[in-house]
Formats: C-alpha cells, sequence, structure tokens
C-alpha cells in the first residue's frame, strides 16, 4: 500500500493527475469508437485549447499569490488588434509585432500590477475594470472590424514543424521532441534520488521509480507517435511547443526559485510573508504583470489560429483559465497549486469539450457537464482541505497511512527518546 | 534520557555569570500611547546564557517593552543599551542587525510552505550568485538547526499546516536563529499549547540558554516561567515592581508582586 501510495502519490501529486486524465481520455476513445485519439484530433485539442492553456500557466501564479485576474480575455484581445493593425498598416515585420505585443503586455501588465501591488486595489477590481477597459480598447483600436494577420503569425497559432531529415515514418521534429522529454522524466526521477539520498534519507523503492519512468516514458512514446503519425507536413503543433516551453519555464520559476517561493509564501500568509522580509509589493506586481504579458502571447497565439483579430476575441478566456486552474488543484485561498497541475486542469476540460463534441452531445449539455466537473473538482479539494488530507489518492490510501509508524508521540518527546528530527522518514525522500 | 541528563546539567550551570556589562539593557524607559503611559521608567537587563521572565497583569506593558526590545516601537525616553554602549533600534531591521531576533505571539509561518521552506523565507540561499535558489542547501542547513535544537519534524519538507502547536513554535523560534541573533525576545510561547507541547518548548529555551542567548521570555504561566527562567521581572502598570530569583523565591511572592499586594502602587487612573 505504501509503495502503492509513493508511485501515484509521492510528491509528485500531478501523478495522479495525470493518470485521471489518461482515464478520461480512454473513457471516451471507447465511448466514441476511437475518434479521440487520432493524429488530426489531437493536434487539433492542442491547437484550440494552447491559448487557454498559456493563460491558464499565468493564471495559477496569480491565483497561489491570492489574486484573481479577470482581463485576461481583454487583454488578450486587445493586444491581438494591436499586433494586427500594427503588422498591416503600419508595415512592421511578424516579428516585430509580436514584440510589440508582448511589450503592449508588459506596459498592461504594469498598469494593473500597480493598482493591485502599490495602491491595494484587489486584483479582482483592478482586473475587472481591466476586463471592460480592454475589451472596450479592443474595440474602439479595431473600430469593431476583423483584422487578417500574416502566414507566420499562423503557423505560430495553428502550424506545424517542417519536416526535415531521414524518413522514420514519423515527423522527425515531434520525433527528437518525445525523446528529449523521456529523456527529462528520466533525468528528474534520478535526480530526485540523488538529492533525497544527500539528505540522509533513504529515496523511494527504486522499483517505483522505475514504474514511474516507464509509464510516463509510455505516455510520451504514445503521444509522440500519435501526433508524428499525422498526414505528411503535420506534426507536435507549434502553439504545443510554445506551450511546452512556458509549462518547463514557469515550473521551474514556481519552485525553484526565490520570487516562485515568495509567491507561494504570499498566498500563504501575506502578514509572516512580509514579518520575514518578502517584498510583498513586488511580487504582487510580478504575478499580474507576468500575467498580462501572458495573456499577450495567448492573444497572438490565438489572432494565429483564427487567421485575424476580432472584436469578440478572447471573451470568457479569463473564466476557462480559472477553471482550468482550480481542477488543477490550486486553492482558493491562495498559496496552494501547481503549473502542471494547472496545465493538466486544463486538458482535462479540453478532452472533456473535445470528447462529448465527437460524442455528439451539444454545447448546452456540454457546458453543463463542464460546470459539474469544476465544482466536483473543487469541491473535492475543500473537502481535503478540511480533513487535512492532501489529495484523492490521499484518500484512496487512508488505511495505509494508519499502518505506517506514527509521528513519535508526544510522550516520547519528552523524554527525548522520540528526537528524529529528520532522517530516516520515508516523507524526506519525496520531493 | 539524554536530555534529562543536560536538563539537570543546565539546571545547575545555567546561572549567568556576574561582572561585564549586560548583553541588553533598558535603563529607565518611558513609552506613552497618548495619554497613556504604558512604561514608566522601567529597567531591565539581559545577560548571555540567562533567561529573563517578564511577567506582569494585561496591560502592564509586557509587550510594549518587548516591541521596544524588538524595534517595533521606539521609546519616548530612557536608554537601551547593548554590551553597554547605548543604541536606537529603529526598527525591526535594525534590531537584526543588532542580533535581536523576535518570535511574536501570532507565529509568522506560512502554513502552506514547508518547514525549511519557513526557516529560510526571505532569507533563501543560493549555491552562487547566478543560481537560482539552494534547496537542497536549506534543508540540509534546516535538518542540521532542528537537530541541534532537537526539534521533532517529520521532516524538513513537511508542510507547517500538519505541524502541532508545538513545532510550529520551535520552527518559528529556529527560524529566528539563521540570523544568529544573541537576544531572543519571545511573547507569548506557551500560549494555547497543550502541557506536552509547552513541556517541548520550554526545553528548547533550556537549549537557547545552553548555546549562549539571552532570551526574554514573556508569560502568564508562572510554573512555567519558574521552571525555565532565572530570573522573573515583574511590571506593573508600567513599572518595575520587583525581581524574583525563579529558584528560590515563592510563587505567592511574585503573584503578590504582579497583583500589586507587596508594594502600594498608585492605580493608573489615579495618576491621569
Amino acid at each position: 500500500m505504501t509503495s502503492l501510495k509513493q508511485l501515484f502519490g509521492g510528491g509528485a501529486r500531478q501523478f495522479g493527475m495525470v493518470f485521471a486524465l489518461i482515464a478520461l481520455v480512454i473513457i471516451f476513445q471507447i465511448a466514441t469508437g476511437g475518434k479521440v485519439l487520432t493524429p488530426t484530433n489531437a493536434q487539433n485539442i492542442i491547437n484550440g485549447n494552447s491559448y487557454v492553456l498559456i493563460l491558464a500557466i499565468g493564471m495559477v501564479l496569480v491565483i497561489i499569490a491570492g489574486h484573481i485576474d479577470l482581463s485576461v480575455g481583454s487583454v488578450a484581445a486587445v493586444v491581438g488588434i494591436i499586433v494586427a493593425l500594427a503588422i498591416r498598416d503600419w508595415g512592421i515585420p511578424w516579428w516585430a509585432g509580436i514584440l510589440l505585443g508582448l511589450a503592449v503586455g508588459a506596459v498592461i501588465g504594469a498598469w494593473q500590477g500597480f493598482w493591485v501591488a502599490y495602491v491595494g486595489i484587489p486584483g479582482f477590481i483592478t482586473t475587472l475594470a481591466g476586463m471592460m477597459f480592454f475589451r472596450g480598447a479592443n474595440q474602439y483600436i479595431g473600430k469593431s472590424n476583423t483584422v487578417p494577420v500574416p502566414e507566420e503569425i499562423q503557423t505560430l497559432g495553428a502550424g506545424y514543424l517542417p519536416e526535415w531529415g531521414p524518413n522514420t515514418g514519423l515527423n522527425n521534429w515531434t520525433l527528437l521532441l518525445g525523446i528529449l522529454a523521456i529523456a527529462g522524466v528520466v533525468y528528474g526521477e534520478l535526480r530526485k534520488r540523488r538529492s533525497a539520498r544527500r539528505l540522509g534519507g533513504t529515496p523511494v523503492p527504486l522499483w517505483v521509480s522505475i514504474t514511474r519512468m516507464v509509464a510516463l516514458g509510455a505516455v510520451i512514446a504514445y503521444a509522440t507517435v500519435l501526433f508524428g503519425s499525422g498526414r505528411v507536413g503535420t506534426s507536435f503543433p507549434v502553439s504545443g511547443v510554445i506551450l511546452g516551453v512556458l509549462v518547463l519555464l514557469y515550473g521551474f520559476v514556481s519552485s525553484r526559485t526565490i520570487t516562485g517561493r515568495h509567491v507561494y509564501a504570499v498566498g500563504g500568509n501575506k502578514v509572516a510573508a512580509a514579518l520575514s522580509g518578502v517584498n510583498i509589493r513586488r511580487t504582487n506586481f510580478f504575478v499580474m504583470m507576468n500575467m498580462s504579458v501572458l495573456a499577450a502571447l495567448a492573444g497572438i497565439v490565438f489572432i494565429g489560429r483564427s487567421t485575424a483579430s476580432g472584436p469578440f476575441d478572447g471573451t470568457n478566456w479569463e473564466l476557462d483559465a480559472i477553471a482550468a486552474v482550480f481542477i488543477g488543484g490550486a486553492a482558493v485561498s491562495g498559496g496552494v497549486g501547481t503549473v502542471v497541475g494547472s496545465l493538466i486542469g486544463g486538458l482535462v476540460m479540453a478532452v472533456l469539450n473535445n470528447g462529448l463534441q465527437l460524442m455528439g452531445v451539444g454545447s448546452d449539455s456540454t457546458q453543463m457537464i463542464k460546470g459539474l466537473v469544476l465544482l466536483a473538482a473543487v469541491a473535492f479539494d475543500v473537502y481535503n482541505k478540511v480533513q487535512g488530507r492532501p489529495s484523492i489518492v490521499g484518500l484512496l490510501m487512508k488505511g495505509a497511512r494508519r499502518g505506517r509508524p506514527a509521528d513519535p508521540g508526544p510522550d516520547d518527546s519528552t523524554a527525548g527518546t522520540g528526537a528524529v528530527p529528520v532522517s530516516q522518514n520515508e516523507t524526506l525522500a519525496r520531493s | 534520557m539524554a536530555l534529562d541528563v543536560e536538563w539537570t546539567t543546565t539546571q545547575q550551570q545555567g546561572r549567568p555569570s556576574p561582572g561585564g556589562p549586560p548583553l541588553l539593557a533598558l535603563r529607565k524607559v518611558t513609552k506613552r500611547f497618548g495619554a497613556v503611559e504604558a512604561l514608566t521608567d522601567a529597567d531591565l537587563t539581559v545577560h548571555a546564557h540567562e533567561v529573563v521572565a517578564l511577567v506582569g497583569d494585561n496591560g502592564a506593558g509586557k509587550s510594549t517593552l518587548a516591541k521596544i526590545i524588538s524595534g517595533v516601537l521606539q521609546p519616548d525616553s530612557g536608554t537601551v543599551e547593548i554590551d553597554g554602549d547605548p543604541v536606537s533600534i529603529p526598527n525591526p531591521a535594525g534590531a537584526h542587525a543588532l542580533g535581536i531576533s523576535t518570535v511574536f505571539q501570532d507565529l509568522a509561518l506560512c502554513e502552506n510552505l514547508s518547514v525549511a521552506a519557513n526557516i529560510f523565507l526571505g532569507r533563501e540561499l543560493r549555491a552562487s550568485k547566478r543560481s537560482p535558489m539552494d534547496i537542497d542547501g536549506m534543508e540540509l542547513a534546516s535538518a542540521q538547526i532542528l537537530r541541534d535544537l532537537t526539534i521533532t519534524v517529520p521532516s524538513v519538507r513537511t508542510p507547517v499546516r500538519e505541524l502541532s502547536g508545538g513545532q510550529r513554535q520551535a520552527v518559528a523560534i529556529a527560524r529566528t536563529l539563521t540570523t544568529r541573533p544573541r537576544i531572543l525576545v519571545l511573547d507569548e510561547p506557551t500560549a494555547a499549547l497543550s502541557v506536552v507541547q509547552t513541556a517541548e518548548v520550554l526545553m528548547l529555551v533550556e537549549r537557547l540558554r545552553e548555546m549562549g542567548l539571552g532570551v526574554v521570555i514573556i508569560s502568564h504561566n508562572l510554573a512555567d516561567l519558574r521552571a525555565v527562567s532565572d530570573r522573573i521581572e515583574v511590571l506593573r502598570h508600567g513599572r518595575n515592581n520587583g525581581s524574583f530569583d525563579a529558584a528560590t523565591s515563592a510563587p505567592e511572592e511574585i503573584i503578590g508582586a504582579i497583583a500589586g499586594a507587596t508594594r502600594a502602587v498608585r492605580p493608573a487612573w489615579a495618576t491621569r
């Protein structure tokens, strides 16, 4: 039981969520008679949701810090129209358009960050105002017209990686990415074991690590074949590559940098963080500004996919992104959440959408189901918090916990015998 | 078991050595809040290897005194000396620079973060200038600090949320030690703790004294204070109202001083 817990839980809580996602995919695969796991459909899922997933990455940091950003859809829309118009009317090259868009996003983010961090207006209010203002700005600047974007931008939103090299039967870029991803998984697992040993603990049993590596590796290998074996000229989508880079980058920032740790601290206990010397204002400014920059990127990717910028781009995106973050395990009260969890939460929503659509379920029922899924996911979270249990897996393993040697009892510690400060505890070996 | 032995040895050897300027001395400190005199000519001295308890009824000025030491408040008059040199403590950062750390009554911990993350919060280590954050280094150092203090936590990676009240208090105290303070102020460290957890925290205070810190401890619990402190200073209506040797004085005397039975003190309202 304990080993099973290590396999699924073991610190990598997302691991359990990955399996929830896989289960969902398999259910739909069976229910639709194999329409979900086709190369084209898989590529469509990524292309059609990458912008929401990009938003979810920024949103999870905002929510961890204890805020919320309702303006992301409008910010994406206003950046989209500015980029489209700048390229069409000013004739600037496409890459300059992208840089301009990101810069506009940064300026908008600085504006919102200023109000949230330095004036102290709650993020909800600031970004509600931003939602109205920037929606209006999009329609004012674009005169409510639809403005087409050049092909390079379209590649960003809906394009594929080029073909090269020998004929392997797969798209070679996709193959290479898959191999790199598997190598990354193996490296990460080894690193985790080494770190556990360095701290004087015992790493999880070897077979757990190997099972984990094999399982994740198999999933990645399957995805590689799935995405790579589409019709010639298609591959893992460009927008998916952008997303992957962002997930790696922000996963790193959130878990292994001081800035990321301060975001968690501010969300967990603002007063304690301030007393400890965390610069609360700078942290809040960072998360709000970062969110708008990512919203700008999402807007650019989206106008690429839809080949034009229109007056109603980005409507309700903020809600999709927020839903993804909460399904991904973030706490409403802040301080809890992960980038990878939000990505998976977003993918759960995307697969749900896609699968129901393929099953021929109407958009009315789809909305209802999505609403219930969100509610159920968060209810689960709240229930676990009340119970002091960390995850679904923790709940399933309720019995296993009791069987483990209990923490040194209070009687022991007064007598001084229970003094096993750290070491030889299996929790140490987790990451 | 090993601890029991150490406990008795500290009881015997833990007495402060006289001679030399005290680590910390407050002389004739007065603090007013509007018309209210929270402190009037209050004195306090703390030596290295000494635990000084500060007792008094509610509103006697204990917390005000602690806040002056920790730089949260500034005295209206009087001097604060460290090693015999007068200093001013303009803010908590200034207190840190002078080697004074404070653990406030409401624990300043982030419950969502791990023990190690809390211990180094705001002072995260980097392996080098360029590297992002030395997580392993901080966990190792935290484990070392906790081991030195014989604090028992499941793991330095355990979120503080999952710790008991006593363990949280211990972590809160441990985190102040990362700045290597010489003076530690503990404001009600055992409030709202169970008997066993209180014993753990008091044991920790013993250990801090062994490490050579001067400790100022504020509490309402006389039994606890008599067990752990060397000297008990009584405040009443913002004035010193007696100093007692914790080992020899009777609790009745101390309670008398707290309640104002042993010394005629005009009530606060009469002086307005």
